[in-house]
């Protein structure tokens, strides 16, 4: 950690550790779920809100082209006209609304271990996004989408997710675990 | 009872969206209370520092699996209003593996990044850029994919393994409980923290848990059909799923190609052929007559179609006409026909010329033959040598002169 960077640089503010209890908070969400399959009739969602804006804006750039690919052309012409994409900004929104009202926002953080430079971190975040944003198109859907709410029907497919979802996090873990090292 | 936007086809209303906005806010406001604004946090389960995952989402899908069981058992949610998402085994399993290695890699998945950004975290936005660019790469590189993308795709929703879905949640909320304790235990070992591990708190949790889940035993009507989310497919009051199952088992729901082809000759208007290919596909070659619908928009698009004869369905197999022929089943759909063997059998069948049967043909078959190549074969409409094999339909020379 160079000598210009605090504390609050890399996220490790005392405020970010004033969390609610998570059994509590796991309660919470899953009456989220048990609300949204009530009256959306669906689970929740987040991976559909970046892949759709890729699709919107692939569309903006290529149209033709976007038209012929068989995936994004399912989606129709007006992408973005979704309620998992409305979902998404709704979790946006209520995250800053939590963070606001905890003292938990602070702009410009690039959350690491001490040791473990900015660059480097953003590159593991962006490397993990592609492979995350790619692997929610194959399994149709992430953590929210798939294994949450797929998992609160029991669906086995949504179980087989979550299962290999933690199987490839352990035994890949080791390789980034410099990032969080102090 | 409830209705559900998903179960009136009402998701793309503007209602729904604000709906959905406000369950995202609720979502959110949770996830960042749990402290997943947090990658830190987050990746912390990956090396047993921090255990909140494992918390978070066993504690949410216990509340969700028992609190939807239990709705359902009472018949709170008549079938057909919840969206089942499709059983797709090979995917699922390399898609898991894989989501996994990226999510330990970034230390955040797409809905706790967006509480990451809301906390001003910029590996969180560069998360979510590459997450886009992911789902990018994704659409570009579908057709080579596709394989792996339906690899282990069933053809319903299967659910907890076949195992009755009452113990199967009885046994999730005992591992659930085994892995609280498991989580505290290791965060003491590792950190010297285990907050909850000697609490009366977790200690009433884990009992108010798993005497919930035994309530599914006890309840009224207990048995296969008390945990309705697993057929409401085929249960829709619409729908009877005896009518379809012997439909299916008659082979009534198909139309031999034969049967469509003099159909389409005479100009039958009533009848709607719609082709769910895709796009391209569909511009290479496509039954002359036939509408292009894509898989996912057959219900908004064939609405208008409802009260037609026959709305004849076809693909290059069989597996996506079937798709969507339960789709609008479940809306009330009763004139869908799959084309049997797909766009294949009807070249064969239909548009081969009569020097490639090996059989000889009768002279009125002859003559049909001819009458449909003369009709499906113009200029404007003729199969490319990639659809269908080249002896099958053969290039423009071999087409003879009644295809002119």
């Amino acid at each position: 950690m160079s000598s210009n960077e605090t504390n609050r640089d890399i996220g490790h503010s005392p405020s970010t550790t004033n969390y609610w209890n998570p059994y509590l908070c796991g309660v919470l969400i899953g009456l989220v779920l048990i609300a949204s399959y009530t009256v959306l009739g669906t689970g929740v969602g987040a991976s559909a809100g970046p892949a759709r804006l890729g699709a919107q804006i692939e569309r903006w750039i290529a149209p033709t082209h976007t038209a012929a690919t068989e995936y994004f052309a399912g989606w129709g012409e007006h992408p973005l006209a979704y309620y998992l994409v409305f979902m998404l900004v709704g979790t946006f929104v209520g995250g800053l609304v939590s963070a606001l009202l905890a003292g938990r926002v602070e702009c410009g953080v690039v959350e690491r271990g001490k040791a473990f430079g900015a660059v480097p971190r953003l590159m593991f975040a962006g490397g993990g996004g592609l492979i995350v944003g790619f692997a929610s198109r194959l399994a149709r859907g992430c953590t929210s989408g798939q294994a949450l709410s797929g998992g609160a029907l029991l669906l086995t497919g949504s179980l087989i997710f979550v299962a290999c979802l933690f199987a490839g996090g352990y035994a890949s873990a080791f390789l980034f675990r410099r990032q969080w090292n102090d | 009872m409830i209705e559900t936007f998903y179960g009136r086809n009402a998701l793309d209303t503007p209602v729904a969206f604000f709906a959905a906005l406000l369950m995202g806010a609720a979502f959110g406001f949770a996830l960042e209370r749990a402290g997943f604004g947090s990658s830190r946090r987050l990746a912390g389960v990956f090396y047993f520092k921090d255990m909140s995952v494992v918390k978070v989402m066993f504690s949410a899908m216990l509340t969700a699996i028992l609190g939807l069981a239990l709705l359902t058992a009472m018949g709170w949610i008549p079938a057909g209003n919840l969206n089942l998402m499709e059983t797709v085994y090979g995917a699922h399993a390399v898609g898991g593996l894989l989501f996994g290695l990226g999510f330990v890699m970034s230390g955040w998945c797409p809905g706790t990044a967006a509480v990451g950004l809301a906390s001003g975290k910029w590996d969180a936005l560069v998360f979510l850029v590459a997450t886009m660019l992911g789902a990018i790469a994704f659409n570009e590189l579908y057709e080579w994919i596709k394989p792996l993308y339906n690899w282990g795709l069933q053809s319903e929703p299967q659910f907890a393994f076949g195992i009755p879905t009452h113990l199967f949640a009885f046994g999730f909320a005992l591992v659930g409980v085994v892995a609280f304790y498991f989580s505290e235990w290791i965060e003491k070992q590792v950190g010297g923290e285990g907050p909850y591990l000697q609490s009366g708190f977790l200690k009433a949790y884990s009992v108010a848990v798993v005497a919930i889940a035994a309530t599914l035993f006890v309840f009224p009507g207990d048995s296969d059909t008390s945990y309705t989310v697993a057929r409401p497919v085929l249960s829709d009051a619409r729908f009877s799923s005896d009518t379809v199952l012997s439909a299916v088992a008659s082979g009534a729901d198909h139309i031999e190609p034969e049967v469509l082809a003099d159909q389409l000759v005479k100009g039958d208007s009533d009848v709607v052929l719609v082709d769910i290919r895709n796009e391209l596909e569909f511009k290479r070659f496509h039954i002359r007559g036939a509408i292009h619908v894509p898989l996912v928009d057959v219900i908004a698009r064939l609405e208008s179609y409802r009260d037609a004869r026959e709305i004849v369905l076809y693909s290059n197999g069989m597996t996506h006409p079937a798709q969507a022929r339960d789709q609008l089943a479940m809306r009330g759909f009763t004139n869908v026909y799959m084309l049997t063997d797909g766009l294949q059998g009807f070249l064969d069948r239909c548009l081969r010329p009569v020097s490639l049967f090996n059989e000889p043909l009768a002279p009125e078959r002859v003559h049909q033959i001819a009458t449909w190549r003369s009709y499906f074969l113009s200029d404007t409409n003729r199969p490319p040598d990639a659809v269908g094999p080249p002896d099958a339909v053969g290039p423009p020379d071999a087409v003879g002169p009644s295809s002119r």
